[in-house]
């Protein structure tokens, strides 16, 4: 069984479905992140497993133990939160040594471990300092640091860096993930963004409607997605349909393409190219004649609107076209992700 | 350029003209006029006499004043707490509910009003009583008045509770709710969290509420007239006495600047605290 098992979940507010059925499991040591937009119900699932949210069905089990029903005070899970809820009538060593002070720690030990949680969190210096007077990315680590120093069973990340500039989000990702693999805690972590996911995870469970549209690893999600649903998600946000036309070949589906005969192809800008010519294109690339209506510079090349006639597709490159520009949309056919156009939910290789 | 700062400079007077004219002529020249009549002697003069006279006979009635007005306010601070830590903290939503149904009525009944009902409420053979005997917590030979001192402050603490607690309650429900569930989530138990997160975040709230509901029972006069007009009792009733019964101004101005005092220490305390808050950046 794994560490945290979770089976059957159900939720609702009101007559609302929130989680429909949610089964998933997290070996220890792991790191497993929940990754959906808004209103997926990701955020649920991490409040269900913290306590916050009673669900109506199912089971939530941590090393074999059934915490379904406990309140979140005997649950030994640590949350971290979006806003990282530091108190602010506290200093920086009265937020980290909260959880301990529960405990019934006496104040030397206590002392002794919010310093070790300082020095884990280069934060050394910081005890007396009042939270209020703490950059962004210092307020996350004192959150982590209060998170951690209870050494919980299930380490609980709901978006935490989804308020912090670029820079510092990028920094702190890599930092939390060396944390997290050296000292091996398990971990949930909930985000909306996919590089973020991909880069922290060991797993990534992808949810759309209160469901796990799937689950696996970063490079199987990205590479291999099961449904259209999670091939958008996971950046292959052009999508068209397609009919097979003689041979192997594909074409795009016109008007009386019988459903059966259509696919639904979904393609990364950054995959695709642009040629003026057609000559030098492998025979089973997807060829789609357009006209450039956007264009944006994006540092590295230009991002490109294209209009072939069924359906606007995004394509990156490096030259700059004018708008109104004829052009050609190639898209490589090992880069085209294609699923029944009736039923997204099961890729065709 | 001067000129029209200056116009606008004079405009911004009128504007407050009416206001401050308003708080001059009834605020500040009674107020003024009464600290005049506590000093002056009857010949005319500067004289201490009518202090010294007001403290020689209503000592005990001043201290049994503060002693009760500050009972009452550690008893409303207690309960206000405890209802609008059930209205943050309460995990029943239908017990949430009728409580925040409830809590308000008081507000609406005036002093004099409550005065009265307490009256039938609190004596010998008023309605606790009854009940009491009724479900058989006393024997009726044990049954006694609580028109004293009892009598005032839980006619003060029924209230004003409702006033701080929708004070406090407000400020309660202004706090981040994750700031709850952080601590919950390391362990807390919903007292703990009471007592260690949200307390702490709205005594600023709390003690305003405080200090006006101390201010405003230390003036009512309708309650401890209607249930405890007997020595000892509250200075608003002497201050009463002096005037209707006797036309005493002077001395009854020097009781009501003692009360004055006795306010100023409460406003002092909040103004302390307020300070303190701003320099923590709080």
């Amino acid at each position: 069984m794994p560490y945290l098992a979770i089976e059957d979940l159900c939720v609702s507010y009101g007559g609302t479905r929130v989680l429909d059925h949610v089964s998933i499991g997290v070996e220890r040591g792991e790191m497993v992140a929940l990754l959906g937009s808004s209103g997926c119900g990701k955020t649920t699932l991490l409040r269900s497993i913290a306590g916050f949210v009673l669900p109506q069905e199912g089971t939530i089990r941590v090393d074999g133990r059934d915490i379904t029903h406990l309140p979140p005070e005997k649950r030994e899970t640590a949350m971290m939160f979006q806003s990282y809820a530091l108190w602010p009538h506290m200093s920086v060593a009265g937020n980290i040594g909260y959880g301990l002070r529960m405990r019934g720690w006496k104040a030397a030990a206590i002392a002794r471990r919010v310093d070790e949680m300082l020095t884990l969190l280069q934060l050394e210096g910081f005890a007396a300092r009042p939270v209020t007077q703490l950059s962004g990315g210092q307020r996350q680590r004192v959150a982590l640091g209060r998170a951690l120093a209870i050494d919980p069973h299930l380490l609980l990340l709901d978006e935490p860096m989804s308020n912090l500039d670029y820079k510092v989000r990028i920094e702190l990702r890599h930092e939390l993930r060396a944390l997290q693999k050296r000292i091996g805690i398990t971990a949930v972590y909930v985000t909306h963004d996919r590089e973020e996911a991909l880069t922290l995870a060991d797993r990534i469970a992808v949810m759309d409607a209160g469901r796990i549209a799937q689950l696996g690893a970063p490079e199987d999600v990205f590479h291999r997605p099961h449904s259209a649903f999670v091939a958008g998600f996971m950046g292959a946000d052009n999508a068209l349909d397609l009919m097979r036309g003689s041979g192997a070949d594909l074409a795009p589906a016109v008007a009386g393409t019988p459903q059966a005969a259509r696919l639904r192809a979904h393609f990364r800008s950054n995959e695709a190219h642009l040629a003026h010519e057609v000559n030098d294109v492998a025979h089973d690339a997807l060829v789609l004649p357009g006209t450039v209506v956007q264009s944006f510079y994006v540092g590295h090349g230009y991002r490109y609107r294209v209009s072939t006639g069924t359906a606007d597709v995004w394509v990156e490159a490096p030259e700059h076209l004018a708008e109104g520009t004829a052009t050609k949309v190639v898209v490589p056919r090992a880069a085209l992700l294609l699923f029944p156009s009736d039923d997204s939910r099961t890729r065709i290789s | 350029m001067i000129a029209a700062a200056r116009t606008g400079r004079w405009r911004a007077y009128a504007l407050i003209a009416p206001a401050l004219i308003v708080i001059a002529a009834f605020f500040v020249f009674p107020l003024a006029l009464s600290a005049i009549l506590a000093f002056r002697a009857t010949g005319g003069g500067f004289t201490f006499d009518h202090f010294i006279k007001a403290w020689d006979l209503y000592r005990t009635d001043l201290i049994f004043t503060v002693g009760i007005v500050a009972l009452s306010t550690l008893v409303i601070g207690v309960v206000a707490i405890a209802i609008a830590g059930y209205l943050t903290l309460g995990e029943q939503p239908r017990a949430v509910a009728i409580l925040r149904w409830l809590y308000r009525w008081p507000l609406f009944i005036p002093f004099i009003v409550t005065g009265q009902v307490m009256r039938t409420f609190l004596a010998k053979n008023g309605m606790l009583n009854h009940a009491l005997i009724g479900v058989g917590v006393i024997e009726p030979l044990q049954a006694q008045s609580l028109l004293d001192w009892r009598g005032i402050v839980i006619a003060f603490v029924w209230k004003q509770v409702p006033f701080v607690t929708l004070l406090v309650a407000g400020a309660m429900a202004s706090l981040e709710t994750q700031h709850i569930e952080a601590a919950r989530n390391l362990g807390a138990r919903r007292l703990r969290v009471l007592w260690d997160i949200v307390l702490p975040q709205v005594r600023g709230t709390l003690l305003v509420g405080l200090v006006l509901s101390f201010v405003t029972m230390l003036s009512v006069l309708s309650v401890p007239m209607m249930i405890n007009p007997n020595s000892p009792t509250m200075i608003t009733v002497d201050i009463a006495y002096r005037i209707s019964t006797l036309s005493d101004y002077h001395v009854a101005n020097a009781l009501c600047l003692m009360s004055l005092v006795v306010a100023a220490g409460a406003a002092w305390l909040y103004l302390r605290h307020a300070a303190a808050a701003q320099a923590s950046g709080g």
